[in-house]
């Protein structure tokens, strides 16, 4: 399968008043054609800097970055100057952000921030521009197009929004689209019509989609692999269906546990114990280890390696759970 | 209703929010550069002002000097003296500051009081009072503050207690806007919603809980707007229209002009008042925006990001970057650097 | 929507104008049973009965001997007219007169203040935005904190000392036949230009800083604003970005800073006016003030606040324009 984005050791850091926030510490992604992969973790985990960091989106400073390659559509991306990043933004790769009143403009109308993609990117005139915006908009599934376009951001509903940013985002027909929380803002039946649009855009476009978010269902319902992350390292990745039928890191089981579910009832909603460790002061050894139950006296002293643990399955745990929850 | 609240305080829900203590405070400003250079000039012109006889070698209103009139600086007069009484220009000037802290710091406090207790008045109480003073603030703020004290002074008189109060009545509009919209944020916080539930009375919660939770923007505001005051009573002196007996910074600066400093190139004479203004005001402002940085983190300027970012000691960024590898944690491998660097965004 | 808004806002500003009107009307009035005694006060020199007679005098001049409410509504009716009331002075001159001579001369301080400190200054703020964090940013920085403790009297004083007296570049002091002989001739003009620039520039220095700092703080509050992070990742070109999106946002609060900072310009500038004997309304204020001449004061005060609403009027309705969320409400 052809590989979209590679990515390998990502690290990023941004200095503050009380010392160095240490919010990506060595990510490795790849993202292949066509493939729909999340990205999951509790907020402050460095999610989103990732996927900001893929985009060279984060600017330096404040941000001090290190990465071994970051390759997109065989393109060497660290050797790519600004230039050419602009170009390749939106054009090839695009971005969904999570709240969209305020990722619009909020004095623009939306149809001219659609059209400033075509006109951007495809060299359109205003009118070209205008008549494929109203296209999109149409086809993600928004009534009365063309009217639509004159709005003003204020003047939707926030499912209407959300849905102008993917008609932005899909208006290049990119290789791979990040979307940062997309449904996260919106009521939850807003959610699956939303999510529902997002999967069939991405199936029908043929577009790779990064999927960032904290929402283990939204996960289920669309991704086809995962990484989980945790206080800015990944702590297992795995294919959807092996990482929802045998979790095996402790946080990864304290995610799903906090996932309302229908089917089981008798199964008690829980929390994981704690919070998310401090990025400026993590714990020694394993950054989980001061919520983990399994926790020994080694996962306080030292910090486990990604290690393969199947077919496409890495985790980083001394202790991986198997199948049902028990400890091995 | 006692009984509740004392349930509401077991629960922690009405739980007072205590101001930091004035040592902790104080400690904190101390500990910040900037509030170190605010705190000494402030400091240092508090003892100038106490000391003041002390400190003149000469009597600053005495004007029967007739040999010594229009003298340069020299080190039997420091700041040289005035062309046409021959008055001694650093005796005044240490005089002058008694009367700028004390319209400054008097005005200030009192702002801050009258300021807080409208603000929160405004913002708690709601409803027809609070139309009411928000209608009196946008009325005070069309009329020119300057000439509407000159005609202020004219009609009340030109005491140094009346001046005082006119900047008050006048001062206080920017204090209470700003703690009104505060309180309105405080109002909906949970622990004064539970003080309410519990039966509290709108006096408590307004004295116990909404009062506290503004300390420090009351604090801060007056040192800003000790610093404003100075600023205009050194204009209204300067037009002669301040106390007319007392010796201030802004008087002598008019004197200079009408005595013949321009003229004779008297430089002295102009830099001298002008930087008793300079170091007052400046001293205070510093204060100020100290407290406000102390009080809200987030209200700091973004170039400290930056300044920041460049002062970084770059073999210690790397440390960090290289802790990061998995490979050095098993002590096993040698990691190969720590990758390719890269700046990206508007910046470039 | 945005109709009512503005009718709103006119509503309110006529609102605020009558009380002012009002307060204008009473402040002379404060402390004293009778006005004659304010607007006439006893001379040394004069027997009581002599000043009672004067009194009944000025009383009858004034209009005091009339009931204090009937003095307000023939107050209101005069200002109907158009007539701010009789000043004090020998001849009984008009106020509006007396003001109408002079407003000139001081719009042409404030005018070309505030045109050389919104563009260099609007300009400077941006430039401090764009490069935040290097020099051009420190220099606004630690300009603003020193200038902020100097007066602008002080500035006036050091200016006319150095390029007035000492170095003889400006006049120090406005040439009294600047008024006398002006003329629409390139003399003319050029002689109220020299004359002008140190009144000019010791106000500018401080609005330039004042509103380069609101912008500054302004474009870099827009900046951070998730929107520009979407503009940069659609790949617009950095400059695309910045105009199109950055500075039509920051547009907002830079018009709002404006017309608030109107208010503060015009009462700066009675102090430069004074520095300079500038033959402005600045000084007319003053002499009014000196010989107690309460309709001349109150009717400039009047004006000014007057202007000062209109101001800030026109700037919330051009805020209308480029906002387009505004509709009803009051955002500030």
């Amino acid at each position: 399968m052809e590989q979209v984005l590679k990515l390998r050791n990502l690290k990023v850091v941004f200095p503050t008043d009380y010392g160095l926030i240490r919010a990506v510490e060595g990510v490795d992604l790849d993202i292949f054609h066509r493939e729909c992969v999340a990205l999951v973790g509790e907020s402050g985990c460095g999610k989103s800097v990732t996927s900001q960091a893929v985009m060279r989106l984060l600017e330096s400073p404040p941000a001090l970055i290190r990465v071994d390659a970051l390759e997109f559509d065989g393109r060497d991306l660290t050797q790519c100057t600004e230039q050419e990043m602009q170009e390749i933004r939106g054009r090839d790769m695009a971005m969904i952000f999570q709240d969209a009143m305020t990722s619009l403009n909020p004095v623009m109308t939306v149809g001219r921030q659609i059209d400033e993609m075509y006109r951007r990117h495809n060299g359109d005139s205003k009118k070209e521009a205008r008549e494929k915006t109203v296209k999109a908009l149409e086809l993600i599934g928004i009534p009365e197009p063309r009217e639509r376009a004159n709005s003003f951001p204020h003047q939707l509903s926030g499912g209407m929004r959300q849905r102008v940013l993917l008609a932005m985002a899909f208006a290049c027909m990119p290789k791979l689209i990040i979307a940062d929380e997309p449904t996260t803002a919106l009521d939850v039946t807003i959610q699956a019509q939303v999510l529902k649009t997002l999967r069939g855009m991405q199936r029908g476009c043929g577009t790779s989609l990064l999927l960032v978010t904290h929402d283990l269902s939204v996960v289920a319902s669309i991704a086809d692999r995962v990484y989980v992350m945790y206080a800015g390292k990944i702590v297992e990745k795995a294919p959807v269906k092996d990482l929802f039928t045998s979790p095996h890191h402790p946080y990864t089981v304290g995610l799903m546990a906090a996932v309302p579910r229908l089917a089981d009832e008798k199964k008690q909603f829980t929390q994981i114990p704690g919070t998310v460790p401090s990025p400026v002061n993590k714990p020694s050894g394993c950054y989980f280890h001061p919520r983990c139950q399994y926790a020994t006296e080694r996962c306080r002293q030292e910090m486990p390696r990604l290690k393969p643990t199947g077919k496409d399955r890495e985790v980083r745990c001394f202790h991986p759970l198997s199948a049902g929850g028990e400890q091995q | 209703m006692k009984q509740q609240r004392n349930l509401a305080q077991r629960l922690g829900l009405g739980m007072k929010r205590r101001a930091s203590s004035a040592g902790s405070l104080l400690g904190k400003v101390w500990a910040h550069k900037q509030g170190k250079v605010g705190l000494v000039m402030v400091g240092f012109l508090v003892l100038v002002a106490v000391f003041a006889p002390y400190i003149a070698p000469y009597d600053p209103y005495d004007v029967s000097q007739r040999t010594t009139k229009g003298l340069p600086p020299s080190s039997k007069h420091l700041l040289g003296t005035t062309i046409n009484t021959g008055q001694d220009i650093f005796s005044m000037l240490v005089y002058g500051t008694r009367v700028s802290l004390v319209v400054g710091v008097t005005s200030g406090v009192c702002i801050a009081i009258v300021g807080s207790i409208i603000g929160v008045a405004a913002g708690y109480l709601g409803g027809a009072v609070d139309t009411l003073i928000m209608r009196l603030v946008d009325i005070m703020l069309v009329i020119p503050t300057l000439p509407l004290v000159i005609v202020l002074t004219n009609v009340l008189g030109r005491d140094f207690w009346i001046i005082i109060l006119i900047f008050v009545a006048l001062g206080w509009t920017g204090l209470a806007r700003t703690i009104r919209s505060l309180v309105l944020v405080l109002k909906n916080t949970n622990y004064v919603k539970a003080a309410e539930l519990a039966g509290a009375s709108r006096w408590h919660i307004m004295t116990r809980h909404i009062l506290p939770g503004t300390s420090h923007l009351v604090i801060m505001s007056t040192a800003l707007s000790s610093a404003g005051i100075m600023v205009a009573e050194a204009g209204l002196s300067f037009l002669g229209l301040g106390d007319p007996t007392a010796i201030s910074w802004g008087k002598m600066l008019a004197e200079a002009q009408s005595g013949g400093a321009l003229l004779f190139g008297a430089w002295w004479w102009i830099f001298a008042p002008g930087l008793g203004i300079f170091l007052a005001v400046f001293g205070f402002m510093r204060l100020g925006l100290v407290l406000e940085e102390i009080a809200n983190p987030r209200m700091k300027r973004t170039s400290s990001v930056y300044r920041l970012f460049r002062s970084l000691d770059s073999s210690y960024v790397e440390e960090v970057f290289n802790s990061m590898d998995d490979y050095q944690v098993m002590g096993s491998e040698v990691t190969g650097g720590g990758g390719q660097r890269y700046g990206t965004g508007l910046e470039a | 929507m945005k109709l009512s808004y503005v009718i709103k806002r006119v509503l309110y500003s006529l609102f605020v104008f009558a009380v002012v009107i009002t307060l204008n009307f009473f402040i002379p009035r404060i402390g004293v049973d009778d006005p004659a005694e304010r607007y006439y006060p006893p001379q040394g020199n004069m027997s009581e009965i002599e000043y009672e007679i004067v009194k009944q005098l000025t009383r009858e001049q004034y209009g005091f001997h009339v009931s204090t409410w009937q003095q307000y509504l023939n107050y209101l009716k005069g200002l109907a007219r158009g007539d701010l009331g009789t000043s004090f002075r020998p001849g009984s001159p008009k106020v509006l007169d007396l003001i109408a001579e002079r407003l000139p001369w001081t719009l042409v301080l404030s005018v070309s203040t505030m045109l050389i400190g919104v563009v260099v200054g609007v300009g400077f703020g941006v430039v401090a935005a764009v490069k935040r964090g290097r020099w051009q940013d420190t220099l606004l920085l630690n300009a603003s904190t020193v200038m902020v403790a100097l007066p602008a009297f002080f500035i006036a004083l050091i200016l006319s000392f150095y390029l007035g007296f000492e170095w003889e570049i400006f006049p120090a002091y406005t040439d009294s036949t600047m008024v006398s002989q002006f003329a629409w001739t390139w003399e003319g003009i050029s002689r109220v230009a020299r004359n002008a620039a140190l009144p000019v520039m010791s106000m500018m220095v401080g609005s330039i800083i004042s509103y380069a700092q609101g912008t500054r703080n302004a474009v870099i509050a827009v900046t951070n604003e998730d929107f520009v992070l979407t503009a940069r990742a659609k790949g617009l070109k950095t400059s695309t970005i910045r105009y199109k999106h950055i500075l039509r946002n920051s547009l907002l609060p830079i018009v709002t800073s404006l017309g608030m900072s109107i208010s503060g310009l015009i009462g700066g500038q009675v102090v430069i006016e004074q520095v300079f004997n500038w033959n402005g309304m600045g000084t007319l204020f003053l002499e009014a003030n000196n010989t107690n001449d309460y309709p001349l004061m109150m009717g400039i005060m009047l004006l000014l606040s007057g202007f000062t609403i209109f101001a800030i009027l026109i700037t919330d309705l051009v805020y209308v324009l480029l906002d387009p969320r505004v509709t009803v409400g009051d955002k500030r």
